[in-house]
């Protein structure tokens, strides 16, 4: 059976922590398999254990009908098994040609035989049925059609499975229906296709099968005839327990502390215009790449902007630097804490203080006696976890980094603060104690907003709800007007 | 990650790092005393206080180096910098001695020489934000630069032009101490704070640390970066004016090849070249490290030549011993 494919309760255990639980489904050959799950549900590593980049810590997986064990993606390569990753691994500066037969390039004796790498390149390119010309510079091609020569490559090895790990996320519409072709041509001829999105319509379009992933335990597969958009929603979100949420007193809606007009960076966003009003928590909703971060990172200063009105305070901010937004008084926690939301080889001290350190000096001079009020007093409000404010703020667990990005900020005075996926990454308990957080210091008159890819938590902690789809604003709802469902559809197609 | 960073034992970490922290005073002391044995007239108080002299100009360097390297930067530009200040101040007294007199023309002349010097840095730190061209780049074509412009102005001859009595404060002694020194110690003192001290040098090993991470603090990255740069060129031009009244000229071949030993002073004084990491404290040690070291070999008689590769397997050791210690606080 070529291309089968069965996992058998396989589990994958990272520090303890299974990412991957009892994990058994059998994929049949010669079919398109969508695999669904949310961030960190286990569906890529499920898909990296089927590559080789990872192995089980138990269970078997077996390959057209053999138990295979990979220790390396090239074992699994070797079977057969190709995967085109969600990051491009072209090199930019050479050839169509080249990037396919990259590592392998046809020789005559001991130099490259330029004439055969690209009558067999433009043949691969034919049989695909795509106009590129194989001596053309990669980076002169668009990135959907950078997509097809990775695919390309990937067919290049005859393999009979094929991994797309969300190949659409950056593409055009046109391109995505020419990827579409090019995948029903590979399953005609008999190729196991896997292929992870979290695009509904894409998956009614293109899959024959939607297998679901929750929490890393397999939860069940469903053949796309007999399914529905609301069916896989549950499947993939199950019943949700809301959090404990405390009553909250109305909005005041008379003046807001923040409000922006038709801010746009194409094509990150286009139009954008919302307010924020004071002690108010306005939740932010929609896909990867859907211009969240960017619409926040963009009035805090941290990125362009092209066009649009920033008004904090009453007051028209001209050009955003994060230095001037944070006099203002506004504060932002960044969705990849590790990397830019902490100095990771400082001590929590200094990050406890990193943007406050203005503040807490007195002309110019400081000294950590000075300091230790503003670290000790976060460190009890917050509840972090340290043993010795002195050691680096790398020993620290996930939730506690958190803790330390948002005490830094809080130690700021901040009348508005952005929290960028402040859940991420977290356990449940540190997860649900950052919400406490947010509603504590919202009732404290805190403004803020408050990205999340994970819709239940944006249900459970948002006043308001506003909705991203390609860069633009297309919907604003509260968590008593809407479900699930709805905001997830709203998340997607960007209309419900 | 969660679970597994948490069960790092603070306790094992801390004496690791105490280690770390006082690995360099164990080497000093440690090569102290084999200097005492085995140099002959090394523990003479006029040869200590030769080795003083000697670290001074060199050290009033490495203090702003050390900022610039925590910052993430990098200054090749100081030796030629230092030829430069001191052809700039001999330049400056010949030309205005006559008019204004010799001390009013060295005060003008040492004005021009620390702004030149400063100029030098917020130059490097402006490149580097604008252009975004690294400071190695920057500072290298100064290093060839500014060499050329020192000797352009000197017509490649030593300019004698300075008052009598100039030679008292590169030369000179104050109650027995050589006058450089008290230049040396303030420079230290007033590093020491300035990076221990106040919101500036705070902000110096967060941007070398995380420059990104910083600029989302809402702090000037570029500006403090240029800061450092702009301290270390003054300080250069402090130390080039000094080393032209010990030689008693303005000379555009004066202190060459020094931008490798003031590194080596800071890189043997723990500091990471990657940035974030590193004290003025250290710098002093690593100083007082390289002096002693080429002192008790001229003591002994070692050639030239072995001097120089004991120099480069030293600032080798010591950047390994410093990675070895690191990787075990890790561990």
């Amino acid at each position: 059976m070529r291309g089968a494919i069965e996992f058998r309760d396989v589990s994958k255990a990272y520090d303890g922590t299974l990412a991957l639980s009892h994990f058994s489904h059998a994929f049949a050959p010669g079919r398109v398999h969508a695999l669904m799950g949310r961030n960190g549900s286990g569906k890529s590593t499920a898909i990296k254990i089927l590559a080789g980049a990872v192995q089980p810590t138990s269970g078997t997986l077996s390959v057209n009908g053999h138990e295979v064990s990979f220790a390396t993606p090239s074992e699994a390569f070797a079977v057969g098994i190709v995967t085109v990753h969600q990051e491009l691994s072209l090199v930019p500066s050479l050839s169509v040609g080249e990037n396919i037969f990259l590592g392998r390039l046809p020789r005559r004796g001991r130099f490259v035989d330029w004439s055969e790498l690209h009558r067999q390149a433009a043949a691969l390119l034919t049989e695909m049925e795509l106009e590129i010309e194989p001596r053309r510079l990669v980076e002169t091609l668009s990135l959907g059609q950078q997509q097809m020569v990775e695919i390309v490559k990937a067919m290049s090895f005859a393999p009979s499975v094929l991994i797309l790990d969300e190949p659409t996320s950056a593409l055009a519409a046109r391109e995505v229906q020419h990827l579409f072709d090019l995948v029903r041509r590979l399953k005609a001829r008999g190729v196991t296709v896997i292929y992870i999105t979290h695009r509904m319509n894409e998956l009614f379009e293109l899959a024959d099968t939607c297998t679901v992933v929750r929490d890393g335990h397999y939860v069940g597969t469903i053949e796309i005839s007999d399914a529905t958009p609301a069916k896989i929603v549950e499947m993939m979100f199950g019943d949700v327990a809301k959090a404990s949420r405390p009553a909250r007193r109305a909005v005041n809606r008379s003046n807001p502390v923040l409000s922006v007009r038709q801010l746009t960076r194409a094509p990150a966003f286009t139009d954008i215009s919302f307010e924020l009003y004071p002690g108010e928590v306005l939740g932010m909703a929609g896909l990867l790449g859907a211009g969240r971060t960017e619409v926040l990172r963009a009035i805090f200063g941290a990125d362009p902007l092209e066009g649009g009105e920033i008004s904090f305070a009453g007051q028209r901010v001209e050009r955003p630097t994060p230095k001037r937004m944070k006099a203002l008084g506004l504060g932002y926690t960044p969705e990849n804490r590790k990397e830019v939301g902490l100095v990771q080889m400082a001590a929590i001290h200094d990050n406890l203080i990193l943007a406050s350190l203005d503040r807490i000096a007195r002309a110019g001079f400081t000294n950590r006696a000075r300091e230790t009020p503003s670290v000790t007093r976060q460190i009890r409000d917050l509840g972090i976890k340290v043993a010795d404010p002195r050691l680096p703020v790398s020993t620290l667990s996930g939730g506690n980094q958190q803790k330390v990005v948002i005490g830094n900020w809080l130690n700021t005075a901040p009348k508005v603060m952005f929290f960028d996926e402040p859940s991420r990454g977290v356990d449940l308990q540190a997860k649900q104690q950052i919400f406490e957080i947010m509603w504590a210091e919202a009732e404290a008159g805190l403004s803020s907003i408050f990205v999340s890819s994970e819709l239940e938590e944006l249900l459970d902690v948002a006043d308001r709800i506003l909705v991203l789809h390609h860069g633009r604003l297309v919907a604003e709802v509260t968590p008593e007007t809407t479900n699930l469902t709805e905001l997830y559809q709203l998340c997607m197609e960007g209309h419900p | 990650m969660s679970a597994d960073a948490e069960r790092t034992t603070p306790r094992g970490g801390l004496s690791l790092t105490m280690l770390r922290y006082f690995v360099m005073e164990l080497i000093l002391v440690a090569l102290i005393l084999v200097l005492v044995v085995a140099a002959p007239g090394f523990a003479s108080l006029p040869n200590l206080l030769n080795v003083l002299r000697a670290v001074s100009m060199l050290g009033i360097i490495a203090f702003g180096m050390t900022a610039v390297i925590i910052a993430g930067e990098i200054d090749l530009s100081v030796g030629a910098g230092a030829a430069l200040a001191g052809c700039i101040l001999g330049w400056t007294c010949g030309a205005l001695t006559d008019s204004i007199g010799p001390w009013p023309a060295v005060a003008i002349g040492a004005l021009a020489a620390i702004a030149v010097g400063i100029g030098c840095g917020v130059f490097t730190g402006k490149m580097r934000q604008w252009f975004n061209v690294p400071s190695f780049i920057t500072t290298l074509a100064m290093l060839a630069g500014l060499r050329g412009i020192a000797n352009l102005i000197s017509g490649g001859f030593p300019i004698t032009s300075f008052p009598k009595g100039f030679n008292f404060l590169g030369a000179g002694n104050v109650g027995g101490v050589p006058t450089p020194v008290f230049f040396f110690l303030a420079v230290f003192a007033a590093m020491h704070v300035l990076m221990k001290y106040t919101s500036f040098g705070r902000a110096v090993y967060a941007v070398g640390g995380n420059a990104e991470a910083s600029r989302l603090s809402g702090i000037d990255v570029y500006g403090t970066k240029t800061l450092a740069l702009a301290i270390t060129g003054g300080l250069t031009a402090l130390s080039g004016m000094l080393i032209a009244s010990q030689i008693g000229s303005g000379n555009g071949t004066a202190a060459t090849g020094m931008e490798l030993n003031v590194i080596a002073a800071v890189i043997i004084g723990g500091t990471s070249l990657f940035g974030g990491k590193g004290r003025i404290w250290g710098t002093l040690l690593g100083v007082l490290f390289l002096g002693c070291i080429n002192n008790g070999m001229v003591l002994m008689n070692v050639s030239e030549y072995w001097r120089l590769v004991v120099s480069g397997a030293t600032i080798l050791a010591a950047v390994l011993l410093n990675q070895v210690l690191e990787r075990g606080i890790k561990r």
